[in-house]
């Protein structure tokens, strides 16, 4: 997903779950926020490394992949963007490691995404906007797993885009390019998407790299053929699932004010959203690259108050200026507490299904991981 | 690519590039079984690495047949790389002739494909296509001289080494998911 939808669709969700303007503009900035927080980032305003909920495209080439490596990448994609299905997923005749990157392969209403709800309740509003970025992520990034392999996160020329036609759809296929330098071309279906690299680990095979953008997009709707389905298609509908996410957020955020007493999966809000159902429906599918003065228009008329851009460095100051001891009383103090609970908890929950993957949750994050659980 | 493998890349590449210039210089029967060595090792290797890979990880996965069928191609043609030692020039040339052909046509189908689908960089395979045409040409040409096997390899070598070397200072990009 991209800011249109962490950042602003997050503002419109957080408000109509009750949230005051200014609540939700903290929840949405922090939504975002996971999608920019990278240690390069943590550098310059002195934060700690072990908070990064994301890596840059130049720490990504230079990232190691070996096994030590590997497990870096994977606790941060895993954690914060391909949150796993379902840890004990099996899969028969075949090798332990096969099984493993198998199990990390992300979904939506999985236990895991319970465990990252209920983990943000009676917790800071940063806390909050991550959950609300990782429970959003399972439904735009299902199917592909947030570790580096081919054997999981390829695609090949098995890819249509299903646009309308009449009453039903008709299919086209999705041609891709290696050029990130030229936006996407919708008109044409002209997709950037990343090299075949037939190096297991490479990290041209990390996520939905070898699909580039396309599952980002509100709009897509597709079928294709996951490297990992035994050579069963998919059918991906995302205007169906990113309403399912915008309503699963409100239910969501409901439980976490108190509203609700039990947060349970597979479940809609969808009365809250019935005002606005087909404005909705009609961001969702409209053909564009990015939603963001849609939603702004919905937000700002949901709550009557202006709802400001995304501004990256809104909060750094307070971060930067503040004396060591109180950091963590500071927006990106408590974001980064925020961070490091919400990865221990998913880093120590695939270990503890037998995983080896993203390795074990000891050393500062371990100590930051209990600090934040108080 | 890591900062290390681009390293890896330019020092590997620098001295297969030394290598390429000093047989074509001092062409040598020695010079020759040498390679043949080299090249057998490397494709066996790279063909039984494949053939793993497929076995553990990749017979799961839609389309990871063509890994296996290339170890097992790859294999072979290391195996009767290391038969080479022991068999007449003409042969060698022969053998020559055939697998730049057969790569050259292979290599520019698949340019022209990537250029139909918009996948490129076909202009790449293209101009890969076009060197092994050159090569199998230049095989054909020179089929009577002594030491040409060992001078259309090290032709070989030269380019790729320095594609390698290009390859190490190229900018890789990709997707940055969101």
């Amino acid at each position: 997903m991209q800011e249109d939808f962490h950042y602003y669709a997050t503002y419109c969700a957080a408000f109509i779950a009750g949230y005051s303007h200014e609540e939700s503009l903290d929840i949405a900035y922090s939504a975002q926020f996971v999608d920019q927080c990278s240690r390069t980032l943590l550098a310059k305003i002195k934060g700690p490394s072990e908070a990064a909920t994301t890596q840059l495209q130049l720490e990504l080439m230079d990232a190691r992949t070996d096994p030590v490596g590997l497990q870096d990448i994977t606790r941060i994609w895993s954690a914060f963007h391909f949150l796993p299905r379902d840890l004990l997923a099996e899969k028969k005749k075949c090798c332990r490691l096969y099984r493993e990157k198998y199990r990390l392969i992300c979904g939506p209403n999985g236990d895991l995404v319970k465990k990252t709800v209920e983990l943000a309740k009676d917790r800071p509003l940063q806390s909050v906007g991550i959950a609300m970025h990782v429970l959003a992520d399972t439904w735009a990034h299902a199917n592909f797993a947030g570790t580096p392999s081919l054997v999981i996160n390829n695609t090949n020329f098995v890819f249509y885009e299903l646009l309308y036609e009449g009453d039903g759809f008709k299919e086209r296929p999705v041609q891709f390019r290696h050029k990130t330098s030229a936006p996407d071309d919708l008109d044409k279906g002209i997709y950037t998407n990343t090299l075949y690299q037939n190096n297991e680990h490479s990290i041209m095979n990390l996520g939905h790299g070898r699909a580039g953008h396309f599952p980002d997009y509100s709009f897509a709707r597709y079928r294709y053929l996951p490297a990992w389905g035994e050579y069963g298609e998919i059918i991906k509908d995302n205007p169906a699932d990113y309403l399912k996410a915008f309503t699963q957020m409100i239910y969501s955020m409901k439980y976490i004010r108190g509203e609700k007493e039990s947060f349970e999966t597979g479940v809609y809000d969808m009365e809250a959203v019935s005002p606005w159902l087909d404005r909705i429906r009609g961001i969702l599918e409209k053909r564009q690259l990015l939603a963001c003065d849609d939603w702004k228009a919905f937000g700002e008329e949901l709550s009557g108050q202006a709802v400001e851009d995304f501004v990256i460095d809104k909060y750094f100051d307070e971060y930067v200026k503040s004396p060591k001891k109180e950091k963590d009383e500071t927006f990106i103090g408590k974001f980064a507490h925020g961070a490091v609970a919400h990865k221990g908890m998913v880093i120590s929950e695939i270990r503890r299904s037998g995983n080896r993957l993203a390795g074990n949750v000891k050393g500062t994050l371990a100590g930051l991981w209990k600090g934040a659980r108080g | 690519m890591t900062l290390l493998q681009r390293i890896r890349n330019a020092i590997f590449g620098s001295l297969t590039l030394l290598a390429a210039i000093l047989f074509i210089a001092y062409p040598t029967d020695e010079a020759y079984v040498f390679i043949i060595a080299v090249l057998t090792l490397g494709l066996t290797i790279r063909g039984i690495r494949e053939i793993v890979f497929y076995f553990f990880m990749a017979r799961h996965m839609a389309g990871g047949k063509m890994i296996l069928v290339e170890g097992v191609i790859i294999l072979d043609f290391a195996l009767l790389t290391g038969s080479l030692s022991d068999v007449p020039h003409i042969y060698i040339l022969l053998y020559l002739i055939a697998i730049h052909a057969f790569s050259g046509v292979v290599e520019v189908l698949r340019a022209m494909e990537a250029r139909r689908t918009v996948s490129g960089p076909w202009k790449m395979k293209f101009s890969h296509g076009i060197v092994n045409f050159l090569l199998a040409f230049c095989c054909l040409v020179f089929i009577r001289q002594v030491h040409t096997a060992l001078i259309i390899y090290s032709i070989g070598l030269l380019y790729s080494s320095l594609m390698r070397i290009a390859g190490a200072f190229r900018r890789t990009t990709f997707i940055l998911i969101k």
